[in-house]
């Protein structure tokens, strides 16, 4: 029992790490037609500012804002410079995106140098609690609400706002809403820097979850998003949160009972969407 | 007909081979000959990418599993059945045959999609093979690798540069061949406008398959020949980096026009040996892939036919331009 609400805590904690790299990602691609391949640096870059200003000044919030405000603005720089110039053309926006991929890893290394960092913890999330014989790490339930926050909110803003309402529309039919006399330019920098900052996010709430980053962080969490977003169908935010529980558990639970199978499984269940069912589990439209 | 056979590129070509071929008689340098060879087998490996990139135009962030496949069937057939030729011919034989059946099973799946989830799932099936890789100790030693003998006569360097330098020549004259076929033309097809092709009644994934599993055979095939230089393989030869550095070469160097594998391998290749020399001046110096990295995004988005195909524009738009000023002074 122990074993398993553990297992179930851990999985759901990696759920929403990833869940928040998946929802700028899936955002991105519905409303923009853009598969950003660097949107795993700006986890990594998140991960490695928010341990970076913790261990400078040891207030634990302001590493979360500066974290979230070094990947809105660098989200900005990539659209405005690199990505706005090759909408529509999308051999070139994969290539692109995968230079600044390797860009966002080597400017990591090169400031912060090639060794792991350690990542500190506030001493008010450190520790745990325990009930009726189960230990409940606080931090990983500080993941989890932290997601569940955040999905809530984009939940809000998508279904009872006006912005989202344009940004649904323009989802589904970029032309129409921009006929409609709407600056859809605009959105897409709004849209993409909300979405980086969303990475960075999941990266500076990372940091202290595995206790040490790296540069790879980037790469792997960069993969799993796109599984995620693959199995939760393009441009569906609601399917990617339950994908991305659904491939938190299945890495937590396989991590422990078959460990050389964990990434398997991940790779196996995006090839069979993408075979059987490309507009994902969940939500039938295109 | 001989005048017509030898334009100035060819010219200039043929010079720069005939140059390499008497490189070893000239210069005493067991380093620049290890070098130069590594430039070699990159150009193989970049020029099967380009297949791929520049030709059909589908991109693929898994090239690095053929470059692999050929390098550990190499070091595994050494290592299990001795440093005979027997076995490096099997290794080779082994070689094409994985390299075709993998290139052909991950085309067959996946190319029927879209060029995003294309270039995600060969980056995903990549990293399977570096997980069987590790995990396959028994064979594979893990992430330490492993290092082995070869047949003795392939232990001298200068014999190796020649094998790779004729290796390459005869890859460029093949895939050369290949891509002036009429296969190679819908390929070209493919690459302008995949739907009209496929409504001109060609059967696309077929041709994409085919280019493929081309591709896919010739970067083992530089693979085996990486092994055979280094005499040790680890799970790095399977790694992204590899794919990362094929890319940056044939984009830099220029995609679809195969010389650009060539060039962007040299360019690379000299240019990260002379960097790293310089990381004792700087530190920043060590992290070359910036400089790269930029200059790869550059390329992208202002000469996206990389350095040959632009030189080439350059070429034709002057060769148009001196022929329209003569028409004005004759006419």
């Amino acid at each position: 029992m122990d074993v398993f609400v553990n297992l179930m805590i851990n999985g759901l904690a990696t759920g929403m790490l990833i869940f928040l790299l998946a929802a700028g990602l899936t955002i991105i691609f519905g409303l923009m037609d853009v598969l950003n391949f660097a949107h795993g640096g700006l986890f990594a870059w998140g991960a490695y500012m928010g341990v970076w200003t913790f261990a400078s000044t040891g207030n634990y919030l302001l590493s979360i804002v500066a974290a979230i405000a070094a990947g809105a603005a660098l989200g900005f720089l990539m659209e405005r410079f690199i990505i706005k110039p090759v909408y529509g053309n999308h051999v070139a926006q994969i290539l692109i995106t995968l230079g600044v991929m390797i860009v966002l890893t080597e400017l990591i290394y090169a400031i912060w140098g090639p060794n792991p960092v350690l990542a500190g913890l506030p001493a008010f999330l450190d520790g745990s609690w325990i009930i009726g014989g189960i230990v409940l790490i606080k931090y990983r339930l500080f993941i989890i609400l932290v997601g569940l926050l955040v999905f809530a909110a984009i939940y809000y803003v998508l279904h009872r706002t006006r912005l989202g309402l344009v940004v649904r529309a323009g989802v589904m039919n970029k032309e129409m809403v921009e006929a409609l006399g709407i600056n859809i330019r605009k959105l897409f920098m709004l849209v993409f820097m909300v979405g980086a900052g969303l990475a960075a996010l999941g990266g500076v709430l990372f940091g202290p979850y595995s206790g040490v980053i790296n540069g790879q962080i980037g790469m792997n969490y960069g993969i799993l998003a796109f599984i995620v977003v693959v199995i939760g169908g393009m441009g569906n935010v609601i399917g990617s949160a339950l994908a991305a529980v659904i491939v938190g558990l299945a890495g937590a639970f396989m991590a422990y009972y078959v460990p050389e199978l964990s990434l398997a499984v991940n790779m196996l269940l995006m090839l069979l969407v993408l075979l059987f069912r490309p507009s994902g589990l969940f939500g039938a439209r295109r | 007909m001989v005048a017509r056979f030898l334009t100035i590129p060819r010219t200039v070509l043929l010079l720069i081979f005939v140059l390499l071929a008497v490189l070893p008689y000239v210069l005493d340098s067991r380093y620049w000959l290890i070098l130069l060879t590594q430039v070699f087998i990159f150009a193989i490996f970049a020029m099967s990418y380009d297949i791929l990139l520049g030709y059909t135009g589908i991109v693929s962030f898994g090239h690095a599993m053929f470059f692999g496949i050929g390098a550990y069937s190499v070091a595994i057939f050494m290592d299990r059945f001795g440093n005979s030729y027997g076995s490096l011919l099997a290794a080779v034989g082994a070689t094409i045959v994985l390299t075709a059946i993998v290139s052909a099973i991950v085309g067959l799946l996946t190319l029927r999609l879209q060029s995003h989830f294309f270039a995600m799932l060969t980056l995903a099936v990549s990293g399977l093979f570096v997980v069987i890789a590790e995990k396959w100790r028994a064979v594979t030693h893990g992430t330490e690798g492993f290092t082995f003998a070869i047949p003795p006569f392939l232990r001298d360097r200068t014999v190796m540069y020649f094998i790779c330098l004729f290796m390459m020549v005869i890859t460029l004259m093949l895939l050369s061949r290949f891509t002036h076929s009429p296969f190679g033309r819908v390929l070209l097809a493919i690459r302008e406008n995949e739907k009209r092709t496929e409504s001109l009644g060609f059967q696309t994934l077929y041709y994409k398959v085919i280019a493929s599993v081309v591709a896919g055979v010739f970067a083992g095939l530089s693979g085996c020949l990486y092994a055979l230089t280094l005499r040790f393989v680890n799970t790095t030869v399977l790694s992204v980096q590899y794919t990362l550095d094929v890319l940056l070469m044939t984009i830099i160097g220029g995609v679809g026009t195969l010389y650009g594998g060539i060039l962007g391998s040299a360019l690379i290749q000299l240019v990260h040996h002379y960097l790293t020399n310089l990381a004792k001046v700087h530190w920043i110096f060590e992290r070359w892939l910036i400089l790269f990295g930029i200059v790869y995004i550059i390329v992208v988005m202002v000469f996206p036919h990389g350095i040959i195909g632009t030189a080439r524009q350059w070429w034709a738009k002057r060769r148009f331009l001196k022929m329209r000023e003569e028409r004005t002074l004759n006419g």
